[in-house]
């Protein structure tokens, strides 16, 4: 602010070679559009010290007003130098008149289009105007709102190419500044709002964007010089409520910052903020002056407390990021109250800055309120940056705690598939010692005790060559079967057609006339191997006992399905079996015990016709019929 | 003229059955019996007999190797292999080795003379055992010829759909009549087949064997 000061100061400075810097002239407000001659009619005109504010008398519309002054001019030698008068400002609008004749003007209130110029004028004189030696300035100022000061600027006539950069200067700052906030202030308003709209949790980011947006909307005041009429009640609603909610805004925010969270405080501010563009409303165009000496001057204690709050955040946090808030915002607040004095009460602030400040009417605020909100941006881009990057150490540390996770799962798979190996290698460990003691029974039930029988009775002496000859024979037909079944490649259809070869053969031998039958669906023979041993067993047994004893011609062989069982019948049309004889007897007792072992029956049927051997074993249910 | 028989079997008991068996038969001559594999080969060079019984378990070697001399410088000879179960693994090599059929050990005398018999007259011993692993081995055959033997190796013949469905039904413990009604051909045709299929294996093995060994380097 102080940079900005001396800029413009510099601007203000000693006057160059031949500029006419009018620090005083004389003031006249006439009905007349006119002024009276040079000197004639002197006693309606009075000095006054430049720049000047005339106050609003009461209910009395203003009425324009003139000011004149009087300057030498010599002529150069070479061609002469344009000349232009420089207005710092003009807000109404108004006319230059150079030795009572019209130079040139800037458009005033008409009565359809209403102006407030913030830019500062050069006027060109036209070549031809300045006569050498005493020269007659008059400026008209247009009429204001009423209840509004007249101001009038301090004057300077001169060349154009020494007034042209004071000019600029002052359009920069004046004109050009404010134009580029409103820009950039509507341009983050919507940024800023866009990421509010999308993450609702963020309401600082939300204040700030309509900060932003307000500012913008305010500081079109200084962009915009001409309205219509109709509009202007409008607009200056508008710029009302855009200055007040900016102030509440402010409020809500610091609150905000500071941890504050008191709804009722909030709605407060808020009915506070609308109340004035109500009022404002609701008065007409000319409640305006009420509104804004009573209204926008409560805002100043509202840009008190803003300030002691950020105050006592500071003092809390004591953080940097903590301090650049109170500082902008006494900053602003300062530039506040400057710009409402030099509105509402320049005299009051003459009392603090020079006079030559106070005239050239800059207003602060906005660069205060631009501070604010470069404040406020930083901050939350501060905030922002320190989001992500504590969201990227949490990544991180989420990335690591997923890879340990990860390794732990493997670990834990490996474990369970070690475990599972484990159970798998248990189980076939298992079905290995229950095969193994199949066998081992086999041969002991088998095998073994047809040996041992064979042997007691020979040792007695009860047997005879052939008698032994055939008991071996058994013995070796046993193992057989005992091998076939117990294959381990080899299922039941296997064994049934070794079964079936082996006494195909045998029986053709013995001069008997086999035939089979088999009438059992693939998947229903699939039976365990306890259940097929038994199963052929039986066959055996009642096939050797055909060859033995019965004297057959033909032997009939049939397996079949019949509802939930399975039958195996062997009938021939021998002479029957004796049901007398130990081997007979033993025999029939063994088929009915292996029988029983799996659950069926046997039947046996002997008479002259023939004899019949009839086992029903019951069926598993499909799933269960490969068990070993 | 009485057909000749060498037997090599290194079980005093079966070579005296066996031998016993031959001389009672007035159309076979027993032209030696011999218990090591060397005095085996010695033989069938010295002899040239019409019919080799062979035991595999010798004490000096295994009968497989005097299958393969007697295939090799003897293919007139018809081999018949001795075993104990008619569906030895063992049995599968004595055919892939070259021999024509099986014995069974405890077969009565009438038993061995008739399959030495039907073997000359043309006849092969099978059974379902014998049936499945002739099987198993082309299916194994096939599959390893698809994989390692390249296009300029002698292909191996598979078996024909007809031959496998054969196999497939012997296995199952039909009886050359039965198989021949089923097929429609007579029972004669089917043991004709049998025999083409030994002899399949047999040259299948062979041929796999010299590929092997050329790609050993070993030819």
């Amino acid at each position: 602010m102080a940079a900005l000061a001396l800029a413009l100061a510099a601007g203000g400075g000693p006057a160059e070679a031949a500029v006419v810097e009018f620090r005083r002239m004389q003031t006249h407000a006439p009905s007349v559009a006119l002024p009276s001659d040079d000197g004639a009619g002197t006693s309606a005109w009075t000095d006054t010290a430049l720049p000047a504010a005339v106050a609003p008398h009461g209910e009395t519309p203003a009425a324009p007003r003139w000011y004149r002054g009087d300057f030498d001019w010599a002529p150069e030698g070479g061609p002469p130098s344009p000349w232009a008068v420089y207005l710092p400002f003009l807000y109404q609008g108004g006319q230059v008149w150079i030795n009572g004749a019209f130079a040139g003007g800037v458009p005033e209130d008409t009565p359809a289009l209403r102006v407030r110029w913030e830019r500062p004028h050069l006027v060109p004189v036209p070549a031809g105007l300045l006569r050498p030696g005493r020269n007659r300035l008059a400026i008209r100022v247009g009429a204001g709102p009423a209840q509004t000061a007249q101001h009038f600027p301090q004057v300077s006539i001169g060349p154009v190419a020494e007034l042209q950069p004071r000019a600029d200067r002052r359009t920069f700052w004046v004109r050009t500044m404010p134009q580029v906030t409103v820009v950039v202030c509507l341009l983050v308003a919507g940024f800023v709002l866009f990421i509010y709209a999308h993450r609702r949790s963020e309401v600082l980011y939300g204040l700030f964007g309509l900060a932003s947006a307000l500012w913008g909307v305010r500081t079109l005041t200084f962009v915009i010089e001409r309205m219509p009429v109709e509009d202007w009640q409008r607009w200056r609603i508008a710029y009302l409520g855009a200055t007040g909610g900016f102030v509440i805004v402010l409020a809500l925010f610091a609150m905000r910052l500071a941890g504050l969270r008191r709804p009722v405080l909030d709605r407060v501010l808020l009915a506070y903020g609308v109340l004035g563009p109500l009022w404002l409303w609701g008065a007409g165009a000319d409640g305006e002056a009420a509104v804004n000496r009573l209204w926008t001057a409560g805002l100043i204690p509202v840009g008190m407390a803003i300030l002691g709050l950020s105050g006592w955040t500071l003092w809390r946090q004591r953080t940097v990021a903590a301090a650049v808030m109170p500082l902008a915002l006494a900053t602003a607040v300062l530039a506040g109250m400057h710009d409402y004095l030099v509105a509402w009460n320049a005299e009051a602030l003459a009392l603090f800055l020079p006079r030559w400040w106070v005239g050239q009417r800059i207003f602060l605020l906005h660069y205060g309120a631009d501070l604010v909100l470069i404040a406020m941006g930083g901050l939350l881009t501060v905030r922002f940056i320190e989001a992500l990057t504590s969201l990227e150490s949490v990544n991180a540390r989420l990335a690591e705690l997923n890879e340990t996770l990860e390794s732990r799962v493997a670990q834990r798979e490996r474990h369970l598939a070690e475990n599972f190996e484990r159970m798998a290698e248990l189980e076939r460990d298992r079905a290995a010692a229950q095969e193994r003691q199949l066998i081992m029974r086999e041969i002991h039930d088998g095998l073994g005790s047809r040996l041992f029988t064979s042997l007691l009775r020979v040792e007695r002496g009860d047997m005879d060559g052939a008698q032994i000859a055939g008991a071996l024979r058994d013995c070796i037909a046993d193992m057989r079967l005992a091998l076939e079944v117990l294959s381990p490649d080899d299922d039941f259809q296997a064994a049934l057609g070794n079964f079936l070869f082996r006494w195909q053969t045998q029986m053709l031998e013995a001069q008997v006339m086999p035939r089979w039958s088999i009438d059992v669906p693939e998947d229903v023979l699939r039976l365990s191997r306890q259940a097929a041993l038994q199963l052929l067993r039986i066959a055996q047994e009642a096939l050797t006992n055909v060859l033995k004893h019965a004297g057959a011609k033909n032997v009939r062989i049939d397996l079949r399905q019949r509802g939930g069982h399975l039958e195996l019948e062997v009938s021939d049309d021998g002479h029957g079996a004796q049901p007398a004889g130990q081997g007979a007897g033993r025999g029939l007792a063994n088929m009915r015990a292996r029988a029983g072992q799996l659950g069926g029956t046997l039947e046996l049927r002997s008479g002259d016709g023939g004899t019949r051997v009839l086992l029903r074993l019951p069926l598993a249910p499909p799933g269960d019929r490969d068990l070993p | 003229m009485p057909t000749k028989v060498l037997i090599v079997e290194d079980e005093p008991e079966f070579m005296r059955r066996f031998s016993n068996a031959v001389l009672n038969d007035p159309a076979l001559s027993l032209g030696a019996s011999v218990s090591t594999g060397r005095a085996g080969i010695a033989m069938l060079d010295l002899q040239t007999p019409d019919v080799l019984l062979v035991d595999l378990g010798l004490p000096d070697m295994d009968g497989v190797a005097v299958i393969a001399h007697a295939a090799r410088h003897h293919p007139a000879c018809d081999v018949l292999v001795v075993t104990m179960f008619a569906d030895d693994d063992h049995v599968v090599a004595s055919i892939e080795a070259g021999a024509s059929g099986y014995l069974l050990k405890d077969a009565s005398a009438e038993r061995i003379v008739a399959s030495i018999h039907e073997l000359r007259a043309g006849g092969a011993p099978i059974s379902p055992g014998i049936a499945r692993r002739v099987l198993e081995r082309f299916r194994t055959r096939s599959a390893m010829g698809a994989r390692t033997m390249p296009a300029a190796a002698p292909e191996p013949s598979p078996l024909t759909p007809r031959e496998s469905e054969l196999l497939r039904m012997i296995a199952k413990g039909f009886t050359f009549e039965t198989i021949g009604s089923l097929l429609d051909i007579s029972p004669h045709t089917v043991v004709a087949h049998v025999k083409k299929i030994y002899r399949k294996l047999a040259v299948h093995s062979r041929s796999e064997a010299v590929y092997e060994a050329g790609q050993l380097g070993l030819l």
